[in-house]
């Protein structure tokens, strides 16, 4: 095979990217601005300018209960001073069993899209579309929580 | 160490996906830079408005249903139904917005239009290079940053936390695959789901074209990959479903 997989803690959907505005480069040079609810027009400009330190230490929070598609659900993002380290969803509601099929082949995506949108080089990810919009607000207001900066 | 040039960032809920903006405003200032996305969101969501199926109202479902004929559709129905044949010539039928039960549903191209109709709005505006990324079709122009080319990472069609590949994309990348959500990926000459790739790619230098060869390489497997590899622009990159994988040879893989 001529391609070895990437592994990646980190890959990207700019969707994700885009509305929280992560940079691809060092995660201290990462801004998160825009607020739960108002990502659809959450524009943020992102660059090596007005850098803070980020608050130290392993922090969790848990975002709003968002309607998406299907469903609703809830996300819980852990990080490391700026830096996510983990996505889960410990909430989730759906009509159906089809619904949860769609859901728990969701949710991995992007958690690994969350991740990955941090660290590697790369700016965008190709791939089969989807709707991300509940699951990426409601981890913006998690990171809202947090003050992510 | 070179810093990378600063990006304005977007993320525009439309088509039932997010649309994502990443800008490099050379000479435009920050305002005049979000003024052409705005513009280029503007563009997006009128082209939903005249080609979503879900509507019943817009002009493709009235075509669908029979209420309105192409003629008295805007113009760019037409043009974007064009567009179709095209590929559906150049892709040998595998891709065939009119083999579908419920009128011509020409979706399958309509995005990567959309959204290359999009980045013209931010060329023409001036900036000095853009990637908008359309729930994973992905338009650019310029460069991100002084001698760097815009790196785009395939998805892995199994592994959440793996990309298949990184390519360096000068114009346009699609993909699509049969883990899409909601796919109904079809076989246009059985009408039975199509399951010949587990992942199909598409370069190129048109997004509209690319998105629909990506289709087409996902409902035709290898059969459409040689019709690809005819196409002097375009190139493609197949996942089968055992894993095993091909591609058209010009394709900039990155290391």
């Amino acid at each position: 095979m001529k391609h070895a997989p990437w592994f990646v803690f980190a890959g990207t959907v700019a969707g994700l990217v885009g509305i929280l505005s992560f940079h691809t480069k060092p995660a201290t040079s990462a801004a998160l601005s825009g607020s739960a609810g108002h990502a659809s027009h959450a524009t943020t400009q992102t660059g090596s300018n007005g850098q803070q330190a980020p608050p130290a230490g392993v922090r969790t929070a848990t975002g709003t209960t968002e309607q998406y598609g299907y469903g609703e659900l809830a996300v819980k993002i852990t990080v490391n001073g700026s830096k996510i380290t983990d996505v889960t969803v410990p909430y989730i509601q759906t009509a159906d069993q089809y619904s949860q099929q769609l859901a728990a082949q969701i949710i991995p995506t992007l958690r690994s899209e969350v991740l990955s949108g941090q660290t590697a080089n790369i700016n965008g990810v190709s791939g089969a579309s989807y709707t991300s919009r509940a699951y990426a607000m409601s981890v913006q207001a998690a990171l809202d929580k947090l003050n992510v900066k | 160490m070179v810093e990378s040039a600063p990006f304005i960032r977007h993320a525009e809920h439309v088509m039932g996906t997010v649309v994502s903006f990443a800008v490099v405003p050379g000479r435009l200032s920050a305002d005049s830079a979000m003024h052409a996305i705005a513009s280029a969101c503007a563009v997006l969501h009128q082209a939903d408005a005249t080609f979503s199926t879900w509507k019943p109202q817009s002009p493709v479902s009235r075509l669908r249903s029979g209420m309105a004929t192409e003629a008295e559709l805007p113009a760019e129905v037409a043009g974007v139904l064009e567009l179709c044949e095209e590929v559906r010539k150049a892709s040998g039928g595998w891709f065939d917005p009119w083999s579908v039960p419920g009128g011509v549903d020409p979706t399958g191209l309509v995005k990567g239009w959309a959204v290359e109709q999009g980045l013209a709005v931010l060329r023409s505006a001036g900036a000095d290079a853009a990637m908008m990324n359309g729930g994973g079709d992905i338009a650019v122009f310029g460069s991100p940053g002084p001698g760097e080319a815009w790196r785009v990472g395939i998805r892995h069609p199994w592994r959440a936390d793996a990309l298949a590949a990184i390519v360096e994309v000068s114009a346009a990348i699609a993909t699509s695959g049969s883990y899409e959500r909601g796919s109904h990926l079809i076989n246009p000459f059985t009408g039975q789901p199509a399951s010949l790739a587990a992942s199909a790619t598409v370069t190129g230098p048109s997004l509209a074209i690319a998105d629909a060869l990506a289709t087409a390489l996902a409902a035709g497997g290898d059969d459409a990959l040689s019709f690809i590899a005819a196409l002097a622009d375009y190139g493609g990159y197949l996942i089968r479903p055992d894993g095993s994988e091909s591609d058209t040879g010009n394709i900039a893989f990155a290391d």
